[in-house]
């Protein structure tokens, strides 16, 4: 514990203003206790740091601060307007076009909406599955059957292995051969 | 909601130059009487204030806002008047202001204030600018002591030490004082 007159009186100042740790408060106080001339030293601090506050301000009238406030503004009308250094105002450009930040997701937003409906536009449509052989037979047999006197004749079946072979007959959708054929 | 000092500022700096009257209405009181208690002359006090306003909007453009507004005005204030004392030669006032408390009725009572006040005064205008100004910032202005090393541009305990010494000595001044009248 330091409680020598000479460190103790380094320490009245802060113990007038209440500046010292607790512990360090109450080691000085209890040493004001038992030292006089301490004692008397740290009230004459007081008195010092007291009188000093209580020196008077002047309080100035309504009209000194009219005639302040007017003498400030006509000086700095007088001035070149103030202005953040370059890259403040750069910064200052960025954060109120903040929304900015948020252009390239939008603009992945946008290209990917784009392309997707361009996409859909130009999805090529399924091609038709090739036509099967027998379909492709039956179109061509039909165009040529179209042209046969023989399907006018079909009463004279003689030639019933003619008949037999025009696919056209085999079709489903043209019916079936008759039983017996 | 009053804006903050940071809002005004941004305001000004945006073109509002107007605006820089909210920073002056809030701030000329407490700027005048530190430029007040450093040369205790009311006119040297007001012009000196006025300058202090008129430099910060000048340099509105240059401020970090790593400090507050006010510790970097009270920076202002407090150069302008360590420039007046060092062009006046840090001369101690012959007449030194020590205007009167309001409400006094015993007339004796009222003298010997003014002659204690006035005491006060000349013993802290007698102090060295670096002192006399660390003692007005702690003492009428409560600023703790990194305050005002900020507003000094000096270290922490450059300003703890400067404080100290003022008050010693202030206290031996006014020791002699109460010496020469006899004691209170």
């Amino acid at each position: 514990m330091i409680d020598r007159c000479d460190e103790i009186r380094e320490e009245l100042i802060g113990y007038a203003e209440g500046d010292l740790a607790p512990a360090r408060h109450h080691q000085v106080a209890a040493h004001l206790g038992r030292c006089a001339a301490c004692a008397r030293e740290a009230e004459r601090l007081a008195e010092v740091l007291e009188r000093t506050r209580a020196l008077p301000a002047p309080e100035m009238t309504e009209a000194f601060w009219a005639d302040f406030g007017a003498t400030v503004r006509q000086r700095i009308s007088r001035e070149a307007p103030p202005r953040a250094p370059v890259f403040q105002r750069v910064g200052a450009w960025r954060d109120r076009l903040a929304w900015l930040r948020l252009m390239p997701a939008l603009g992945a937003a946008v290209a990917a909406g784009v392309l997707l409906a361009f996409g859909v536009a130009r999805i090529p449509r399924v091609p038709p599955s090739p036509p099967s052989a027998e379909s492709v037979a039956v179109g061509e047999s039909l165009a040529i059957a179209q042209h046969l006197d023989i399907l006018e004749h079909l009463d004279e079946l003689e030639y019933l292995d003619l008949l037999e072979h025009l696919t056209v007959l085999r079709a489903p959708e043209l019916g079936r051969l008759p039983a017996g054929s | 909601m009053a804006q903050t000092d940071f809002e005004v500022i941004r305001q000004v700096l945006a073109g509002d130059t107007e605006a820089f009257e909210t920073l002056v209405r809030r701030y000329q009181q407490p700027i005048f009487r530190l430029t007040y208690r450093m040369t205790r002359n009311l006119e040297d006090a007001r012009d000196l204030a006025q300058e202090a306003f008129v430099q910060a909007y000048r340099s509105l453009g240059n401020f970090q806002q790593r400090a507050s507004f006010s510790t970097w005005l009270y920076r202002i204030a407090m150069n302008v008047s360590l420039n007046r004392l060092k062009a006046a030669g840090h001369e101690s006032p012959e007449e030194v202001d020590a205007q009167v408390p309001d409400g006094q009725a015993d007339a004796l009572a009222r003298v010997l204030q003014d002659e204690r006040d006035r005491a006060v005064a000349v013993a802290i205008a007698d102090l060295p600018p670096q002192q006399q100004a660390t003692l007005t910032l702690r003492v009428h202005h409560g600023l703790s002591h990194r305050e005002i090393a900020e507003v000094l541009g000096c270290a922490e305990g450059t300003a703890k030490a400067n404080y100290f010494h003022a008050v010693r000595a202030l206290q031996h001044k006014l020791g002699a004082f109460r010496d020469t009248r006899g004691g209170d």
